[in-house]
């Protein structure tokens, strides 16, 4: 397992399999009568459910019970109340998403000052520090990611192409390492492409960002989005203006797949393991609940995804048959 | 040149005659700003009664500071029988600092507010043994990105960077005025100069041991602390002190050279560093994984893996008896030198750090045995020994109070409070012209572009 980033505070990752769970460890955990919280930033898109799915299942092999799952949609002041609500049902652990940074960074603490093991998903509100305010980070190799998507979206660029990166505005580790590593690996390797990077505020504008870009410069030969949902709003947005720019991007949502197995705009894309990600967060839960020693930040490669093996990343990754399009689209339907 | 700044300037040297308001307002504002700053008054009551200045005076300067919004009073206290009183506090976002610190294998940047904590920090692999232009250049794109990110810090006031090696005192100057050879290649190539040009302030460099020291004291175990000894291990072995609340920088900065202290483990002899060191570690995994008595790291080797001390410490963790007998040996070392300094200094605390500390108990556990051991019982009686939690965010955080205690200095803040940003203080408009000198001597003797 190779990890191209580093962790919040400088940390080299850990593997999942640091925070394995033997039959014994789970045994303990069952006689433990352990309660836990998940609160999430959304519920809806495929990359929470998968996620939830993996950490619901693998709680429940631990005989865990999990009491309250909530979807903050994406809103700082929901997450905060979330969790002072959930800090008075004084659960054993809260598995986190924080939605934002400064803003969640207090409600977060307060987490573990009232004595609740607090694991975070895929972001740190800067100023919290492992083993002390949480107990681990779990996400995906961000900067890996953002790698990967540049790698992949190089050989659709030609020698000198403008190339637009569609960043989020927020201050959020995952999709901040993902445009670092992008932009990083792309002045290093193609030093001749342009670069021209516009952040969006919020999912339903992340369209208009796009084709703000796209007007700004007509000869756009190439664009990165750093998740999979804008990404695809994006990709609509251009194609309505009559562009047909190629599209990388992060994760393999349904559309995603659709769009690469269908040949663009999206033509490449770095996967995260959502489901496996959610089993590590509840291994890495019950390891902590278990008074033992857990790593700082455990983080999962990604897959490179592509038209020629979007069938099997697919069931690799959402643990589920390919769309039936994507089928389709692949002659594998007789 | 804004005009606050002009009058500034004109200050220096002392001219004789009548004092001008701004000279003798000057002290004051200065010792308000920082009882404020340093939260020992946050009322005007508190603050007339530690400045021992008049109700007046006291009003007059923070009506200054206010217009040259370093403090804000718009925030109510608890009433303590009659009205509340307004509280006053600093404003810590009037300004930030941009932080980094290098390190052999890794670069970490961030944005800090006046108060030295981080808005926002990035960390990434990176090589020093890079040209250092490339350094600053990426260096420079990253602090670019940063500020590009965090549009509502405040105006930049500074970049202070955390290296690997000694930083000798500045001299005179608060701040550095040329690049010191810390590295090899910096002798020859300006880059402090080069930040200074590109982003207008003034830039610290401490060495690494000392930014970790400040960051762990303000923010992280030190925290409520007197007396803390900090020890970072990694290829390199270093301590800092904290005595009384303060750094303790030596004679010339060279403090906690403890890696180059002689030991001995058996039949080897060698310095703390070439013994316990993370290259120590590693080349000890390799040869138990190319004996075949480390099974988790032969296997690691036999995938390709390569074998870096957190792969040791990994191992170790997951009960290789190679590579746990290992870090027990390179942790026994360490404690055995630090035991001596425990003995000498009294800390209340010991931070271990370093990747490898932080990520293993067995480390840590044998420096324990060792340090409480080798303990004159006074010493170890309420003695503290744990790892740093901060990682690399330490660095971050010490080079922000490098530059805000230096700002906020007395002796410097004196200088520039009047013009209420520090690019105004008569020692950077001295750099700033020196540079610009020099910019305008390399373009006369250029010949001018071909069209």
């Amino acid at each position: 397992m190779v990890i191209e980033g580093l962790g919040p505070h400088g940390e080299r990752a850990s593997a999942p399999e640091r925070v394995l769970l033997l039959p014994e460890d789970k045994a303990r955990a069952r006689a433990a009568g352990l309660r836990i919280a998940i609160v999430l930033h959304t519920l809806a898109s495929d990359w929470a459910k998968q996620q939830l799915a993996g950490i619901v299942g693998t709680l429940g092999d631990c005989g865990v019970a999990v009491i309250d799952v909530v979807d903050c949609g994406f809103t700082p002041e929901v997450q905060i109340e979330a969790l002072d609500r959930l800090i008075r049902e004084a659960p054993d652990a809260i598995i986190s998403l924080p939605v934002a940074n400064a803003k969640v960074a207090a409600a977060h603490a307060r987490v573990s000052a009232a004595g609740i093991k607090l694991v975070l998903l895929d972001n740190v509100p800067t100023g919290l520090l492992p083993g002390k305010d949480y107990v681990s980070l779990i996400s995906a190799d961000n900067f890996g990611l953002g790698k990967m998507a540049a790698e992949g979206l190089a050989p659709h660029l030609g020698e000198e192409a403008e190339v637009g990166v569609l960043g989020y505005e927020s201050d959020f580790f995952a999709t901040n390492e993902r445009e670092i590593a992008f932009v990083k690996w792309m002045r290093i390797n193609r030093p001749r492409h342009h670069l021209h990077v516009a952040r969006f505020p919020s999912l339903t504008e992340a369209g208009e960002t796009a084709s703000a870009l796209a007007k700004k410069l007509p000869d756009l030969k190439g664009l990165f989005v750093v998740w999979d949902t804008p990404a695809i709003a994006a990709a609509a947005a251009l194609v309505s203006a009559g562009l047909s720019v190629p599209i990388a991007t992060v994760d393999l949502g349904k559309e995603a797949a659709i769009s690469l197995s269908g040949g663009g705009p999206i033509v490449t894309i770095a996967a995260q393991q959502p489901f496996r990600q959610g089993q590590t967060a509840a291994s890495t839960t019950v390891t902590a609940l278990l008074s033992r020693l857990t790593p700082a930040w455990v983080a999962l490669p990604g897959v490179a995804v592509t038209a020629t093996n979007v069938v099997e990343s697919f069931q690799t990754i959402w643990r589920s048959p390919a769309p039936r399009e994507v089928l389709r689209q692949q002659k594998l339907l007789r | 040149m804004p005009a606050t700044a002009k009058m500034d300037a004109d200050m220096h040297p002392r001219r004789k005659g009548r004092p001008r308001t701004a000279e003798t307002a000057a002290p004051s504002l200065v010792e308000i700003l920082n009882l404020v700053r340093t939260e020992k008054a946050t009322t005007r009551q508190e603050l007339e009664r530690e400045s021992e200045l008049g109700r007046a005076v006291v009003a007059d300067r923070l009506g200054t500071l206010a217009e040259l919004r370093l403090v804000d009073e718009s925030e109510l206290g608890t009433a303590t029988g009659g009205r509340a009183p307004r509280l006053v506090r600093f404003s810590a976002n009037r300004g930030s600092i941009l932080v980094a610190t290098l390190d052999q294998t890794a670069l970490g940047v961030g944005l800090a507010d006046l108060g030295g904590h981080l808005r926002m920090e990035h960390h990434e692999a990176a090589d020093l043994t890079q040209p250092v232009s490339t350094l600053l250049d990426r260096l420079t794109m990253l602090f670019r990105w940063i500020l590009d990110m965090q549009p509502d810090a405040g105006e930049l006031w500074g970049i202070s960077i955390s290296v690997p090696g000694v930083v000798t005192d500045a001299g005179e100057s608060f701040f550095q005025t040329g690049t010191p050879p810390v590295l090899p290649g910096w002798e020859s190539f300006p880059l402090v100069e080069k930040l200074v040009e590109g982003f207008d302030v003034p830039v610290w460099l401490r060495s690494s041991v000392e930014t970790m020291t400040m960051g762990e004291f303000h923010s992280g175990a030190g925290v409520g602390h007197r007396a803390m000894l900090f020890v970072k291990i990694g290829k390199r072995i270093g301590a800092g002190l904290v005595s009384d609340g303060a750094l303790f920088r030596g004679a010339q900065g060279a403090v906690g050279l403890i890696g180059s202290v002689p030991v001995s483990s058996g039949e080897r002899h060698g310095t703390l560093e070439t013994m316990a060191g993370s290259e120590a570690i590693i080349r000890d995994g390799r040869i138990q994984a190319e004996k075949g008595l480390s099974p988790i790291l032969a296997e690691h080797a036999r995938r390709g893996g390569e074998i870096t001390a957190v792969e040791v410490a990994q191992a170790a963790h997951m009960g290789d008896a190679a590579a746990i007998d290992i870090l027990s040996q390179s942790g026994r070392m360490i404690g055995q030198v630090v035991a001596t300094l425990a003995n000498m200094l009294n800390p209340e605390l010991i931070v271990l750090s370093g990747s490898i500390a932080q990520s293993n108990d067995i480390l840590l556990a044998a420096a324990r045995e060792a340090i409480y051991g080798a303990s004159h019982p006074l010493v170890s009686r309420d003695l503290q020994i744990i790892r740093s939690q901060m990682g690399s965010s330490s660095g971050l955080v010490g080079a922000a109070i490098v530059a805000t205690e230096s700002l906020f200095s007395p002796a410097v803040l004196r200088d520039w409070i009047m013009a209420g940003r520090p690019q105004a203080h008569p020692q950077f408009e001295a750099l700033r012209g020196r540079l610009e000198a020099q910019t305008a001597a390399v373009a006369a003797v250029m010949p001018p572009p071909k069209t």
